[in-house]
């Protein structure tokens, strides 16, 4: 069925190299891929894909930065190692067992202190909103909401669902840096008051008390919430790239990149020939895997640590043996291809991806960064199309990539966004 | 209440009478979701209510509510008048503790650290979970492998 498949894709592609249809089949990304990496520089941190904090137990393809916070205003600071970098979700999360500042409390319109049940899939982190100076590469943000990652300040409230995510263990890293295409985190739908009643979906709360039930839901103004920090810098504020060379295939220990501020606004962020994929008002455009296949919801995230797409059924492709059946098992490397087509429609590009034997890769057991990772989604496909399951480009996808994500509203020279682009 | 009355009338004129009898009874606040009864559906979500339609179907019965956050949650219930799935998608993940019922803490024992952080699949005894999606797009499906209607397909709960 692979086979099949893969020479079905091949023989397209030779066809259209016949036909002297150079530019349909050049859409297509074939073999090793090459990138260049920025140099450090203002708007240029390094990051890095690599064990993740030493006390901890190892974190599969976790993109990690440093951060710098400060009491605002003031030179109290402190330099934050491993958090992780996540164009997945926006805004900065930091542990409070790592934080050492007495950073002030953030308050909501009537002077109350806010704190936030931040869902993730299946689980939420808790904790209170502090104010905060953020510094990373040459950039800075003043007076930023964060979010503290503490359960010990406010009890978590009843109707904070889900697996719980608030510790190092469980978090794998020292906080998480969003940088994704949403301004904020909520937006709109938590700032709506209808009523007397708000509709706050559970993902703010005033707390005014420190015992259990002192944090109740509340509105809180989209100018108050936790929001993406690349907005708040003077310059380079309308996006972020992430850029990571190409990786050997049985992976590698540890992965040097850089995470560049700004779309097109210097030298060392045009978009060259990236092609730019527009968002739909959900952060999503659609991936056809394989390339005639039906079309899934799709994003790309650099949160996720693998390529999840699809299910067993659908792929074909086996599913590991527990402990790692959340990842594919192929008897041999698969070399697939899927089409990413933008929410108008009008811009495809086809993207090759290779899929390994996630417990082989795993018997390296020093490598913590993999291009080639990959597991299944949720939904089985079925009927033409399969927008309730998403197809989640991860990590992997971005090795070898120069990955764009434009910020939604934010201006940048091919259009505003929000969009990605690689 | 203001909310709940302000969607009842708007929804009095969207739909057919018997559907609307129907809604008032079902959407009545209770204490349980996936595995309760009918009079658990809705529960914990009707003052986010918006909109609600039901499908009849031969093997069972679908009920949707769409929260005013933009987020739809179907409750699906066989013949036996019990809730053997549940579904949702959109902006904000439903609560699980609410929508799970007796089975949100078996979720959460399965839950545990993973090497995995992307999409949720748990197979256990009796029960299926998935989870996919990201900040802002959150999709999700639960459903009790021992009571999915013979003739239905889990791929139609979604």
């Amino acid at each position: 069925m692979h086979g099949r498949r893969l020479r079905r894709a091949g023989l397209a592609c030779t066809s259209a190299a016949l036909l002297g249809l150079g530019a349909a089949c050049g859409s297509t990304n074939p073999g090793p891929r090459s990138n260049t990496v920025a140099p450090p520089a203002d708007n240029v941190a390094e990051v890095s894909v690599d064990y993740g904090p030493p006390e901890l137990t190892g974190y599969l393809n976790g993109l990690f930065a440093t951060v710098t916070v400060c009491v605002p205003g003031t030179s109290d600071c402190q330099a934050i190692d491993h958090v992780v970098v996540d164009t997945g979700s926006s805004g900065l999360r930091l542990l409070g067992s790592v934080l050492t500042l007495s950073l002030p409390t953030w308050t909501d319109d009537s002077g109350v202190a806010v704190a936030e049940c931040n869902q993730f899939l299946g689980g939420f982190i808790w904790g209170p909103l502090r104010s905060a100076d953020l510094s990373i590469a040459g950039e800075q943000a003043s007076n930023l909401a964060i979010q503290v990652i503490d359960e010990s300040t406010y009890p978590v409230p009843s109707d904070c669902t889900g697996f719980d995510q608030s510790t190092a263990e469980a978090l794998g890293a020292n906080g998480i840096l969003g940088v994704g295409s949403f301004l904020q985190d909520c937006g709109l739908a938590c700032a709506v008051r209808l009523g007397a009643r708000s509709v706050n979906p559970g993902v703010y709360y005033a707390c005014s008390s420190t015992t259990a039930g002192g944090c109740q839901a509340v509105a809180v103004p989209v100018a108050k919430q936790l929001s993406n920090p690349v907005l708040f810098f003077s310059q380079d504020n309308n996006g972020a790239i992430i850029e990571l060379p190409a990786i050997p295939a049985e992976g590698a220990p540890s992965v040097t990149g850089s995470l560049v501020f700004g779309i097109g606004t210097r030298a060392n962020n045009a978009l060259d020939s990236a092609t730019v994929i527009r968002l739909d008002d959900f952060g999503n455009f659609l991936t056809q895997y394989p390339t005639n296949g039906s079309p899934s919801s799709a994003f790309i995230d650099s949160g996720s640590n693998a390529i999840y797409f699809l299910d067993s059924g659908t792929t074909r492709i086996p599913t590991c043996s527990d402990p790692f059946s959340d990842f594919y098992c192929p008897g041999s490397t698969l070399a697939l291809s899927a089409r990413n087509q933008d929410a108008s429609g009008l811009v495809t590009v086809n993207v090759s991806f290779n899929i390994a034997n996630a417990r082989a890769l795993f018997a390296h057991q020093n490598n913590w960064a993999f291009d080639n990772v990959g597991g299944p989604s949720t939904a089985p496909q079925s009927g033409t199309t399969n927008l309730d399951a998403y197809f989640d480009w991860g990590l992997p996808f971005h090795f070898g990539r120069n990955v764009f994500t434009a910020i939604e509203g934010q201006t940048t020279p091919v259009g505003t966004g929000p969009f990605v682009a690689f | 209440m203001q909310r709940t009355f302000v969607s009842l009338t708007l929804l009095r004129r969207m739909l057919p009478p018997c559907a609307f009898v129907a809604l008032l009874f079902f959407a009545r606040p209770a204490s349980a979701a996936l595995g309760g009864d009918a009079t658990s559906i809705g529960a914990g979500q009707t003052h986010l209510l918006a909109s609600a339609r039901i499908e009849r179907a031969d093997t069972h019965t679908m009920h949707e509510l769409q929260a005013a956050t933009g987020t739809k949650v179907r409750e699906y219930l066989g013949n036996d008048g019990q809730v053997f799935a549940v579904a949702w998608q959109g902006p904000f993940r439903p609560d699980l503790r609410k929508l799970l019922g007796a089975y949100y803490e078996t979720y959460l024992q399965a839950a545990g650290p993973r090497a995995a952080r992307g999409p949720v699949n748990l197979r256990l005894p009796g029960l299926v979970i998935h989870m996919s999606g990201h900040q802002r797009a959150f999709y999700g499906r639960a459903y009790l492998t021992d009571r999915v209607p013979e003739g239905l397909s889990t791929d139609e709960i979604r």
